[in-house]
This record gives structure tokens, sequence and C-alpha cells, in this order.
């Protein structure tokens, strides 16, 4: 019984901290940008504007509900669900921290559902929510829907290639596609003596591979092409207003927050703390939110310092580049393990 | 509570299939195919084949079907919507074909039913042990290795053939 109710307790926590820090980022990306133009940001609303998120979406729900005509409906309605909730979805095999506590002789875990195949769960759970955006840009009836639509399923079919390989390497290494068990293994050594034995130590090419395939993954600045104000006035959401479309930047939002963590996971050892390795549990989930928070940054620091690609570029970058790359990183991390 | 579901998953699975052939546009068709590809991956699921259920989906669903959209879309095939049952004529002309095909799916399907028990005692005899990750790859890299590669480059050879084919075509309607 306490089992159950502490994985219900996990399911509620880690789903409203998800979805509330996703709130948080929309007002860390406005106050960075702010940061980065030399500008204020939004400071009305609360103490430094912390109440921002909550201004805005009140405002969203506010809006006027509009549907274009021509449109599919009843698809134009699914599209924002179907591309908030698999990013949503991906978080439960996210191992937050360690061991919480023991209950009955059984470990419960800082994920919400400790898999066998997490690794390969969270790629194919985030490769669905490209349909929300299709759809969304097919339903839509729009010309610039249509064309944001179509480039966002083309780039993500080409970048998830590399990054399933990465995936691969990383995999190969730790013999396994349990989450955890990876995390485990990167931090039960140590490397030289000091280091952690990260994999980012291990795999440097796999790391910068793997960090610029979820900016195109997630359709993010320079290859948000699947918006691409410039030139798409808003590519796949030019049609959606009100909460429709709030439920696609919070479904954006939550896909950068879940890929942020998966690279910590694969990568920076999860929630281990460097040189402390008995560290109780929320200590290793405060060093966990410290890591996501870098890629979260990082993110957003790209945004605002580089201008986007050109559209050829983005799909030569993906195919001639970085599936080569990957694939010799497979290749070179299977000769150095079976030597 | 699993007996349930299973009726269910296959209910959608079905009721998927006949989508995909009774849409009216092609984008209903290509939803109607992910539903029954999300229903037959629960059914792995609930036969215990974690990782047969995954691939099913990141491969068929993320990618497959991904691809499917793109091209339907390129095409702007959803403009005009086909009429129900525009093919009728064409089908009576293959209706020998599509009988033979039909009988031939009915006969394997009621081969497989018929004969699952000798299949599940030959199961518990010698267990294959496929539904751990390690099994499967033991299966697939040790026992069947030579197969296995002989289709993924019969896939291979597939794929190269409609591109040439392709190719060619286009080459000479441009002539």
């Amino acid at each position: 019984m306490s089992l159950f109710l502490a994985q219900v307790l996990k399911v509620v926590v880690i789903f409203a901290g998800l979805v509330s820090a996703a709130g948080v980022s929309t007002l860390a990306e406005r106050k960075v940008s702010a940061w980065i133009q030399l500008r204020l940001g939004p400071n009305r609303v609360g103490p430094f504007g912390v109440l921002q998120p909550l201004a805005d979406g009140i405002k969203f729900f506010f809006k006027e509900e509009f549907i274009p005509q021509g449109a599919t409906r009843w698809l134009f309605l699914l599209a924002p669900m179907l591309a908030a909730i698999p990013a949503m979805m991906t978080v439960a095999v996210i191992p937050f921290t360690g061991v919480i506590a023991t209950v009955d002789g059984t470990p419960i875990y800082g994920s919400i559902a400790d898999i066998d195949i997490g690794a390969i769960y969270v790629m194919a759970i985030s490769g669905l929510g490209v349909y929300g955006i299709i759809l969304g840009g097919w339903a839509s009836n729009s010309k610039y829907s249509l064309l944001g639509g179509l480039r966002a399923s083309a780039q993500m079919i080409s970048y998830e290639l590399s990054m399933i390989l990465v995936i691969l390497s990383i995999v190969a290494m730790s013999g396994t596609m349990n989450l955890r068990e990876i995390t485990d293994q990167q931090n039960a050594n140590s490397l030289l003596g000091f280091l952690p034995a990260w994999n980012v130590f291990y795999q440097p090419l796999g790391f910068v591979l793997f960090v610029i395939c979820t900016f195109a993954e997630t359709n993010r600045h320079p290859f948000d092409f699947a918006e691409c104000e410039s030139e798409l006035v808003g590519g796949f959401h030019t049609e959606y207003s009100s909460m429709k479309f709030a439920l696609f930047f919070i479904g954006e939002y939550c896909a950068m927050i879940v890929m942020s963590c998966l690279t910590t996971t694969l990568f920076l050892g999860g929630a281990a703390v460097p040189f402390w390795a008995e560290a109780p549990w929320f200590v290793g989930l405060a060093a966990f939110v410290v890591k996501a928070a870098f890629f979260m940054f990082l993110f957003i620091w790209v945004r605002w310092s580089l201008p986007r690609f050109r559209y050829d570029q983005l799909m030569a970058l993906g195919w001639k580049v970085f599936l080569p790359l990957a694939l010799a990183n497979v290749f070179v991390t299977g000769l150095v393990l079976s030597l | 509570m699993a007996n349930l579901l299973f009726y269910l998953v296959s209910l959608g699975a079905v009721v998927g299939a006949l989508g995909v052939v009774a849409a009216r546009n092609p984008v209903v068709s290509v939803l109607s195919l992910l539903g029954t590809f999300f229903c037959l991956a629960t059914i792995y699921l609930l036969a215990g084949f974690e990782f047969l259920a995954a691939a099913q989906i990141l491969v068929y669903a993320g990618a497959i079907m991904v691809l499917f959209l793109f091209v339907i879309m390129l095409l702007n095939l959803g403009g005009q919507e086909r009429p129900l049952m525009d093919h009728t004529l064409a089908m009576s002309r293959r209706l020998p074909l599509v009988v033979l095909v039909g009988v031939a799916l009915a006969a394997v399907s009621f081969f497989a039913v018929a004969r699952s028990g000798e299949a599940q005692a030959a199961a518990e005899a010698a267990p294959l042990q496929v539904d751990t990750l390690g099994g499967l790859a033991q299966m697939v890299f040790g026992t069947y290795l030579l197969p296995f590669e002989l289709s993924s480059v019969l896939l291979l050879a597939a794929a190269i053939a409609v591109l040439v084919l392709a190719k060619r075509e286009r080459g000479e309607a441009g002539r």
C-alpha cells in the first residue's frame, strides 16, 4: 500500500515539477534574452516579474479561440494535445536522483518508472512529438503552417538518426539501456584518479553531437525552421490562438527540459555530486537540477546569440556531417570496447 | 484486467486497420494506421516483449509514418478527398487476385490458430528467452546472425532498386 502511495506521490510531484519548470523556463527565456540584449525584461508582475508566467497563463485562457475556415476541425483541435503529451510522457523514465527510501525491502528510485528499455523509450516517445507539429500545420489549411509542418517532419527524422546512434554508443559502453544503471555506472569509478568517470569524458564527440541534435529535435534556434518567423510568419502555429497556442509552447518547453535531463543522465552522471559519493538523495536531486538547468540556459543562450541556419544547410549538416560522425563514433566505440 | 485490455486493444487494432482502407482522406488513413501500430505495441507489451513494443513505436510510429505524412503533404494529396468507392471498377479486374490473397491470409491465420497449442507446448519445452534484451540480442546476433543480416541486405537492395526505378521513370518523362 505504501509502495503504491509512494508511486502516486512520485508521479504527482514529477509531473507538477515538469509543468511548473516549463512555466519558469518561459520567464527565464525572457529574462535571459533581456540580459543578453542589455534590457530589463518583464519586471511588473510580482517582485522582479516572477509572477509573469501566471499572468501569461491567465491571458491565454481569456484569448479568443479561433479556428480558420477550411481547417480540418478535429485534427486542428487534436494537434496541440499531440504536441504536449509525448513531451510530458518521456519524463517518466528520467532518474532524477538515487534511491529515496526503502519500503518493505523494495527500493524507491528517483524515476517514475525504472524500466530496462529507458533509453529507447525516451527516443520512441519523444519522436512522436512531431505529429502535433505536422498535423497542426496540415490541419490549419494555411501555406505557412503546411511548410512549417513539412520542415519539422524532415528535420526530426534526420536528426533523430544521429541522436539514436550517439545513444547507441553510450548503451554499448554501459551494456544496459536502463537509465538508472547508466548513471550508476558513471559514478562507480573515477577517471585518472580524480575526474568522475562521466560519459562526457569518454564520449566527447558524442556529447557535442547529442547536444546539437537536441536543439534540432526540440525545434529550437538555430534550427527552428518549423516556426521561422522571418519567412513563415509563425510556421506550424500561425493559425493557433489562446490555450491551443499555449499548449504548443508548453510542449516545446517540456521537450527542452526532458532533453536537458536526458543529456544530464547520459553524459554528466545524473544525480552524482563530484567528490561526494555518499550524498543523500535530496543533494543528488539538487545536483541534477543544477546540471539540467545549465542545459536549459544553453538552449536560451544559443537562441539569443546565433543566427538561424538556412534550411538546406540544416539538412546537409544532418545527413552529411552528423550522421557520418555519429556512425564513426559508434564504430570507434565498438572497436575500443572489443580490444 | 490484462485480458480486458487485450481485447480492447485488439478491437482498436482491427478498427484502425479498417479505417486505413475506408478513410476518404489519406491523412486520416495514416492516422488510423498509427492507431493500429499503437494497439499492436500494447499487445507486445502485454505479452512481455518490452523491446519489441518500443521498437515498434520508434521505427513505425516515429519514423515511417512521419515519412508517409511527409510524402502525402508534399504531394498535397490531402487537398482532394477521394470518393469512397472510386476504385470499384479497378477492383473488379483485380478481384481474382484479391480473393486469392484473402483466402491465403485466412488459411495462414486458421493454421496459426489451430496449431497455437503446439507452439505453446514447444515454447514451454524450450523457452526462447526473447523477452529480455540480452536474450533477444543473443538470438539476433548469435543464433540467427546470418539470416538476420541477409534480410537487412535484401531490404537495402529493395530500397536502392526503388530509387533506381523511380529515377529512370522521371528521367524518361522529362525527355
